[in-house]
Order: C-alpha cells, then sequence, then structure tokens
C-alpha cells in the first residue's frame, strides 16, 4: 500500500502525535493544575466510604426474638491520628480492661490505614463513656461511635454467635463485602446463613474539600445503597424451647430435640449444658476460655449434631423392618425363645430382661424391647445389608440440617473390623450387638428424630431444619425442604406403628412412662450401655398424633439410666405442654 | 554485527533498570520512618535476566529454527487459551496458568505468534487481496475472541491494531483503510440515519472513483447498511448493566467506586507530583494504597508522583527514542515477511505504551495494559523482550534475509 520509507515516515508522525497526546495531559495534570493536586491529595479529600448494612436478625415461629441488634458504644482509632503508639496503647489497655498486646497489636496490624477508623472496644458501658470522655481529648485518634452489637437472648447451640473478622476470613470472602471492623458468623445458624444475614454494605464517594466545596471529579451515583440483611425466621417455638430448658434434668447432660412432623422444621432444640453465645461477640476472654474448654461436661458440645453416641433399643425398628422388607419374617413370626438371653455357638448373648420374655412376635419383641428377637433376626443378615439398609433409612448419614459441622456417626464395615479387630475377626457377634443398637453403632439424636419423624410422616424422611423463611425489604423466601421416601412397604410402615403405639399404651410396655391420655403417643425406649460411664445414655424416640401426627422427638440423656424411666417421662412432659398450646380442648 | 541496532538494545536496557527502580519504590511503603518492602523487584531483575537471555537466544539463533517453530507455536497458544478458560479464576478473570513460581499468561504469548503468524501469511506470493485479508482475519480472530472471553479487551484490541497496521504497511490498495474503518464509523452514525446516509453515499462515491467493481461495492453498501441498522437493535437488546459496561468502558467516571476511582486517584498522583515530584519514596497516594496495582498497571501514576513532570518526561522521551530508533531501522527491511512482522511488534508496543500511560493520565479508557519494559510481570516483560529480540534479530540480520 505504501513504501517502506512513506510508511515508516506515517509511523513515525503518528508515534509523534500519540506522545504529543501524552504529553498535553501530563502538562495539564502536573503543571497547570498540579497545585490543586497538591491540596487534594495532601488533605485525601476523595476516598469511598463504607456504609455498613444492617445484620438481620433471628425470630422464632412467632416473631419472638432470638438474635438481635442491640446498640452499642465502640470505641475507634484513625492510625493516621496517632501522635504516641505506645501512650494510646496504654491508655486504651487501662481505661477499657483490654489487655496491652491486643491494642498493640491491632494498632500495629492497620498502621497504614491511616484515614480509616478501626474498631478497638465494644460494647463500652455508659459509666465508662461518660467517665472517659474527658481524657479523650487527648487522643484525637480515638473516638466513640454509637453502632449496634449482636445479642443472643438465651443461651442455646443453634444460634452460632458472630465474631470479628480474623484475617483469613478477610482474604476467603468477597473483600467488597467485609472490612477490617466486620463481624462475621462463626458457627451455627449465623455462618450457615451468612450471606443472607449480611447483605450487602453501600458506597459513598467522599469528594468535598476541606471548606466543603465539592471537588466535582464524579458525577454519577456518588452513593450505592446497601442491602440490608435478611431476617431469619425459624421453626424453633421459644415457648416449647424455654420450656424444655426448664423440665431438663439439672443434675444430667443431653440434648432434646422436638420437629414438626408435617414440615421437618425443628420447634425445640436444646442440648445441656450450654453456653452463652454472647460471651464470643466482642471477643471471648481467656478466662472464659478456658473455663468453657476445660469443664469436663463439655459445655460447647451440641450433643444434637456434634455428638455421636449408641442408640441402644431406639435402633431396634431399623432391624425389624429389616426383617421384614427381606421377608426374612412377617407380623406373626415368631422367633428364638427368649430366656433371659440367647445362646449363639459358644457366646451367650444377654437379653436386658434376666426373666426371659418368651416366644414373641416382632410387635411384642418392640413393645417389650426384647434383645433376643433381635439378636436371632440379624444372624440372617450380612454385615452390608445392616449397614446399607440403616443408611436407606438416613441414619449414619449427615441429615443436611442448616447447621455447621454436623458429624455422621458411626457404622462400621467388613475391612473397619479387619483393620481394627484383626484379620481373624468374628463378624456374627458385632452383628448381633449391632442389631439392637450397641456395639461399634454411634448415631446422632438428630439423626434418630429424623427417622422417627419419617415413621410418623408416612415413610417419608424429611430434611430436618431451622429456617422457616428469610424475609426481605423486596421478598420472602420460603425455605425449601426436601423429601426423601424410606425403604419401607405400608403394611411393615403400620406393623411398626402399631408396635410403637403398643409400647407406650399397651400394659408392660417399655414407654409406659410416656402416656398422655387424649393424645396418641408413639414411641421407643433405649438404654444403651457405653464406654462414658456406667450408666446407661437414656434415650427416647417418638411422636405424638391428634388428627394427624404433629410432633415427632428425641430425647437424649448422657448416662441418664433406663430410657422408659428417665427420658419418657421428658417426652410425657414436652407431649403434654405441647397439647396445651395447640389443643387446649383436647386431652382434659 | 554491522546491522545490530545497538542504540534500541541500550534504550531497552534503560527501560528496564527505570523499571525495577519503579518497581521497587512502588512496592515500598513508608509511614513514618518505617519503611517495608515487598519483593517484586527482585523478581523482576529474575525476569529481566531470563528475558535478555532469550532476546540473545533469539538475536543468535538460525532463522530457520524460528521459522518451523511459527505455526506448533500458533496451534499451542490458542491451545492454552482456550485451556485457560476452563482453569479458575484469578483476580477476576480467566487469564492465568498457575505454575507454581509464577502465573504465565498466554494471551502475551499470543500475540507475538500471531503477529509472526499473520507476517508469514501476508507475504506469500500469488494472493488476491482478499485472499490476504480474510486467511489473517482469521488468525487474528481466532485468539483475540478467546482474549476477550477472559475477559482481557485490551490484549484483544491489540492483536486487531497491530493487525490493521501490517495491512497498512502491506500490498493492498489505500483504499482499503476506507473500506477496514467504514464499519467502524457506520457503527457510531448509525445513531442518526441523516449522517448515516450521507456518510455512505461518501463512501460510495469513493470506491467509485477507485474503480472498484460494481459486486464489491454492493457488498461493502449492503454491509455497512446491515451494521448501521443492527447496531441500534444490539444496543437496545442490551440489559442496563451490559449498556452501563460499555458506557464505563468509554466513559470510567461514571463507576465511581470501581474504574472511575482508579482513574481518579491515579490522576491526584500524577497531578500532585508537580514539576518536580514528591521525591523518591515520598509519594503520600502511593503510600496510603489508595492506588490498587501500583507495580503493574498503574505504576505510571507512582513515577509521576515521586518524580513530577520532569521524571515522567524522561520515561515517555526514553519511550519515544526507543520507538523512533526501531522504525528508522524497519524502514530498510526488503523482504515482506520480515517487514510486516516487525510493523506488528512495533506497533503493538507503542499501542500498549499509549493505552497504559493514557489510562493513567485519565485519558484513554482503563484497559488493564500493562506498561511495557516498566511494569512487574513475568509473562508481559518476557514476551515483550522477546518481541523486541525478533525485530532486532530480523534488522540484525538484513544482509542475509533481508
Amino acid at each position: 500500500m505504501f513504501k517502506r520509507s512513506t510508511f515508516s515516515t506515517i509511523l513515525t508522525v503518528a508515534i509523534t502525535l500519540l506522545f504529543l497526546i501524552l504529553l498535553l495531559a501530563l502538562v495539564r495534570l502536573q503543571i497547570v493544575k498540579g497545585s490543586f493536586y497538591q491540596v487534594v491529595s495532601q488533605q485525601n479529600f476523595v476516598r469511598i466510604k463504607t456504609i455498613p448494612s444492617v445484620r438481620g436478625e433471628i425470630f422464632d415461629c412467632n416473631y419472638r426474638p432470638i438474635v438481635l441488634n442491640v446498640p452499642s458504644f465502640n470505641l475507634y482509632i484513625r492510625p493516621g491520628l496517632i501522635k504516641d503508639k505506645e501512650r494510646v496503647a496504654d491508655f486504651v489497655s487501662k481505661e477499657f480492661d483490654v489487655p496491652l498486646e491486643e491494642v498493640s497489636r491491632i494498632i500495629i496490624n492497620n498502621r497504614y490505614r491511616l484515614y480509616h477508623d478501626v474498631l478497638l472496644v465494644e460494647n463500652i458501658s455508659y459509666e465508662k463513656r461518660v467517665r472517659v470522655a474527658e481524657k479523650l481529648n487527648y487522643f484525637p485518634s480515638l473516638s466513640f461511635r454509637n453502632e449496634t452489637i449482636r445479642n443472643y437472648r438465651y443461651p442455646n447451640h443453634f444460634s452460632g454467635y458472630v465474631g470479628k473478622i480474623n484475617p483469613e476470613e478477610l482474604k476467603n470472602n468477597d473483600n467488597s463485602h467485609y472490612t477490617i471492623n466486620s463481624h462475621i458468623g462463626k458457627t451455627g445458624l449465623e455462618k450457615f446463613y451468612e450471606t443472607a444475614l449480611s447483605g450487602t454494605p453501600g458506597y459513598e464517594l467522599l469528594q468535598v474539600d476541606a471548606k466543603g466545596k465539592n471537588l466535582k471529579f464524579l458525577h454519577y451515583n456518588l452513593r450505592k445503597e446497601p442491602a440490608h440483611g435478611a431476617n431469619l425466621i425459624l421453626t424453633i417455638d421459644n415457648r416449647l424451647q424455654q420450656y424444655v430448658e426448664e423440665i431438663f434434668p439439672k443434675n444430667l447432660n443431653g440434648a432434646v430435640v422436638v420437629m414438626d412432623a408435617q414440615t421437618g422444621g425443628i420447634l425445640a432444640y436444646v442440648s445441656k449444658p450450654d453456653f452463652d453465645p454472647n460471651m464470643f461477640v466482642t471477643g471471648i476472654s481467656v478466662e472464659d476460655w478456658n473455663s468453657l474448654m476445660q469443664d469436663e461436661n463439655k459445655p460447647m458440645l451440641d450433643r444434637i449434631i456434634h455428638g455421636t453416641y449408641p442408640p441402644g433399643s431406639i435402633f431396634k425398628p431399623i432391624t425389624a423392618t429389616l426383617g421384614l422388607e427381606m421377608q426374612v419374617i412377617d407380623s406373626q413370626t415368631k422367633l428364638a425363645e427368649c430366656v433371659g438371653g440367647l445362646q449363639v455357638g459358644n457366646r451367650f448373648f444377654k437379653c436386658w430382661n434376666h426373666q426371659g420374655h418368651g416366644f414373641l412376635n416382632v410387635t411384642d419383641a418392640l413393645k417389650y424391647s426384647c434383645d433376643v428377637f433381635f439378636y436371632d433376626l440379624s444372624t440372617n443378615f450380612t454385615l452390608d445389608q445392616m449397614r446399607d439398609f440403616t443408611k436407606a433409612n438416613f441414619v449414619t448419614l449427615p441429615t443436611g440440617v442448616d447447621l455447621i459441622g454436623e458429624r455422621k456417626g458411626f457404622y462400621p464395615t467388613h475391612q473397619w473390623y479387619r483393620d481394627n479387630y484383626g484379620k481373624q475377626v468374628s463378624i456374627l457377634g458385632l452383628k448381633i450387638n449391632m442389631s439392637i443398637g450397641q456395639g461399634e453403632l454411634l448415631v446422632t439424636p438428630l439423626q434418630m428424630c429424623a427417622y422417627f419423624n419419617a415413621l410418623a410422616h408416612d415413610g417419608v424422611w424429611i430434611r430436618p431444619h431451622l429456617l422457616q423463611k428469610t424475609i426481605t425489604k423486596d421478598q420472602v423466601k420460603l425455605y425449601q425442604p426436601e423429601f426423601k421416601d424410606l425403604p419401607l412397604h405400608r403394611q411393615n410402615l403400620e406393623l411398626i406403628q402399631d408396635a410403637l403405639y403398643k409400647t407406650v399404651n399397651g400394659l408392660h410396655g417399655t414407654g409406659g412412662a410416656a402416656k398422655v391420655s387424649g393424645v396418641d403417643v408413639y414411641g421407643k425406649t433405649g438404654s444403651a450401655e457405653n464406654h462414658m460411664g456406667e450408666e446407661s445414655h437414656a434415650w427416647f424416640s417418638g411422636y405424638a398424633s391428634w388428627e394427624e401426627p404433629e410432633i415427632s422427638f428425641t430425647v437424649f440423656l448422657e448416662n441418664g439410666g433406663g430410657g422408659g424411666r428417665v427420658a419418657a417421662p421428658i417426652a410425657r412432659e414436652i407431649v403434654t405442654f405441647y397439647n396445651d398450646l395447640k389443643h387446649p380442648k383436647a386431652g382434659k | 554485527m554491522k546491522n545490530f541496532n545497538w542504540s534500541a538494545l541500550v534504550l531497552l536496557i534503560i527501560l528496564l533498570l527505570v523499571g525495577v527502580f519503579s518497581i521497587y519504590t512502588a512496592s515500598t511503603t513508608k509511614i513514618g520512618d518505617e519503611i517495608t518492602t515487598e519483593n517484586f523487584y527482585i523478581r523482576q531483575i529474575f525476569w529481566i535476566f531470563i528475558s535478555l537471555i532469550m532476546l540473545y537466544i533469539i538475536v543468535r539463533i538460525p532463522r530457520q529454527v524460528l521459522d518451523v517453530l511459527i505455526v506448533p507455536g500458533y496451534v499451542l497458544t490458542v491451545l492454552m487459551l482456550v485451556l485457560v478458560l476452563f482453569l479458575p479464576q484469578i483476580k477476576g478473570s480467566h487469564r492465568w496458568i498457575g505454575m507454581g513460581f509464577a502465573n504465565f499468561q498466554p494471551s502475551e504469548l499470543a500475540k507475538l505468534v500471531t503477529i509472526l503468524l499473520t507476517a508469514k501469511l501476508l507475504s506469500r506470493p500469488h494472493q488476491s487481496d482478499w485472499q490476504m485479508i480474510y486467511s489473517s482475519l482469521l488468525v487474528v480472530t481466532i485468539p483475540a475472541l478467546l482474549i476477550l472471553i477472559e475477559p482481557d479487551l485490551g490484549t484483544s484490541l491489540t492483536l486487531f491494531v497491530s493487525l490493521f497496521a501490517i495491512l497498512m504497511a502491506g500490498p493492498l490498495p489505500k483504499f482499503y483503510i476506507v473500506i477496514f474503518l467504514s464499519p467502524l464509523i457506520s457503527i457510531v452514525a448509525s445513531f442518526s440515519i441523516p449522517i448515516f446516509l450521507v456518510l455512505l453515499a461518501l463512501l460510495l462515491w469513493y470506491l467509485y472513483n477507485q474503480r472498484l467493481g460494481w459486486v464489491t461495492m454492493m457488498f461493502i453498501g449492503v454491509f455497512n447498511t446491515f451494521v448501521a441498522l443492527i447496531s441500534p437493535v444490539i444496543w437496545h437488546g442490551l440489559k442496563e448493566y451490559q449498556q452501563n459496561r460499555i458506557l464505563t468502558f468509554i466513559d470510567p467516571m461514571r463507576d465511581p467506586f470501581g474504574a472511575g476511582y482508579q482513574i481518579i486517584q491515579s490522576k491526584i498522583a500524577i497531578g500532585s507530583g508537580g514539576l518536580w515530584g514528591k521525591g523518591f519514596l515520598m509519594g503520600t497516594q502511593k503510600n496510603l494504597k489508595f492506588l490498587p496495582e501500583h507495580h503493574t498497571d498503574f505504576i505510571f501514576s507512582v513515577i509521576g508522583e515521586e518524580f513530577g513532570f520532569f521524571g515522567c518526561l524522561i520515561v515517555l522521551t526514553l519511550f519515544f527514542l526507543f520507538l523512533f530508533s526501531l522504525v528508522r531501522s524497519i524502514r530498510k527491511l526488503k523482504r515482506n515477511e520480515t517487514y510486516f512482522a516487525s510493523i506488528g511488534i512495533v506497533t503493538y508496543l507503542a499501542f500498549q505504551i499509549f493505552v497504559n500511560v493514557g489510562m493513567n493520565l485519565g485519558v484513554v479508557p482503563t484497559t488493564g495494559i500493562p506498561l511495557p519494559f516498566i511494569s512487574y510481570g513475568g509473562s508481559n516483560l518476557l514476551i515483550n523482550v522477546m518481541a523486541v529480540g525478533f525485530v532486532l534479530k530480523l534488522i540484525n540480520e538484513r544482509s542475509i534475509f533481508g
């Protein structure tokens, strides 16, 4: 197109023109407007200010508060205004009772954020603020802000708690959402629903000089409003929750879960002992932390999903249904005679009732909780069959509840036995133990509650959940529960339901202590031997029906003793309380 | 080495040293008496060594060896550009292949190999005009599209600008410039039908005077009309945020919390440098970390703040002399392939310098192109220096291969 020489001239001219444009822009910026920009840069007039979004609050099913934001006076420091690092740190440490290293660490870590306020101390009492106010004049870097802080209305294991964001969390999360001063959900619902709760902060572009004159760098969208976090409405009923807390035996550790049989929503979630989440909000003190960690009752352990225990006899319905589904037995089949135990090979497996139960069918075996029937039944299955069937009932699997760190429990495999008990291990005895929920089998109380809930709900398992809906300014989002079928035919389901009814309401049924007049209570007791103590774990799991099944529950008391004696009465009181609450006319 | 362009090499090395120096101050934070430096400048020195070794190898290696590598190199690069789209994002785009000690950007390699392949294709004898246009457009569009998806608009544009320069330098008649530019003009003009019609008439009249065939003229006329008709339709079919993205590209100040904010801070930094600058390590805007990407895309603002107009003038002069020196030598290349390749490389270097400095000064849209030879960055530096190596080689060997 062009000759070499012509084109190189064109190229040279083009490059020269482009560089002239740059030169002109440079002259304009640095020479013509240089002094203006110098002032702007010195005073740092142009910067982005974050408008924090308000964290959503958490309420029970009737909009009664569980977690709220309450006013809080907080102390901030602006590193750019610090005159004497040591003096400020010393002052803050003494006046506000914070360890000196902590204050120094915050100051040093944020020394480059000259124009940002960094959160130093939270939740300062009114008296303290008034007392310190005057001295604050000597420290221009310090200022108070009137903000809010998380407040947990009662000790519990499900809400979780927020805490100050740590550098790692700051790095892993979208950094436009969080600042160095942010709080973030650390565990429980606060963490699980962090995204919904925290919302999206807004921004404001500050561009005024010292005299308040608008510098007019930008003309568009100078303010982006924050999207406040969603409020969570839970399925928890504070009245029931509080009642269960009250009747929980003071001298025992354990857990109680109550579920709505139709929706899978958790109505009460009590694990004892518990702790006050408020301790964590402003950063827990070393003494408090140590006392929580060293307490041998483990108050930080959520026994409903973080603890795994042998289920004992409340596991028996699973073994029974396996026999029914595989047609090893039917409703009338009687297995080996219970003479206070069963001889298998050279070993005698004891029944809890040393008198013996005689010949029983499956209904009576469940009603009297006879061990021998299930021992004998289990000799018909392989370990894998029992394991697979247990998992098909969603036991020893995580339920997927909307909380953090749920454990799955344990059902051993052949391989596990070989690795731990040696190559020559005899599976038979181990299988027999697991048929009655003993041996190596470990479950969480929530799995058992979900299982019994499925028995109540026509054999359809529902994922347990605490959230009912989230509410923001623009929309209400309902939690969508997940439904799955148990591997159970209708006639077998009805047979088991009948047995659970007779366990509570029949003559000499082991669950008689859970009987409530006017209400159909179904249930199964369990007394699981364990390595934790002399006494067995007391279990009671079941459901209650009016026109239709409405609630299911699992009561678990660590080393509480016999399930029928200790756990069943608690179930009775829960059903009675619920009955008075929801059906005041019935049953009186 | 009779023909070797020593002045360009010396200028290059001076620019690289200016880069190390700038990266040192850009990644140093000084508050009071406390000074902390991140080790970017050490890594940059390491990369400069590697780059200069590669430059030496390219200058010395027999031409035939490099020639054989061009097509496989191109195919491999396109494969890497596809691969990178399936890798996890780094800093919000699929640009890098993580390699432990460094992240490699295939799009950098793409610029070099695409230009070399284009030059090779266009220098084949006995081709019709349109054959040349089609083949070169295809070779450029494949990597350019893949890079656009990453997304990296700046690098993608660089490829087309280089192609345009090569085609202009090439054997095509002059009226093709008008043909190439006409769709762009049609897009802009499409929002006013009368203006478009006047421009279309002018275009056809010009092409008629150039004695083009009726078929070609019809095609160009219909194509431009089509572009003009479809542009408003596409524009109004875009979602509001998509329109905003395009408008923000043209006018970054529409995005006060993103690009606009960066440009304001860059302008404040450079402007406040004044005539003589605030002095080595003394940049307050830099120290306060108002500017992201100090040591990469916005390194020019650090130079502007600390060394003022004086410092910027020196850097721009170095760049200008460097480009000027290369252009003067390129003129003497006789063989088409070497000439085209050199034109392409020089154009893409000049374009990147202009776009980066212009972005820092707030006169060019933000595209995320680093400043050649100065900005921190391994693969970017390596490829830019290798590209210069190619030009130096071709100039050096012109008596042999001409």
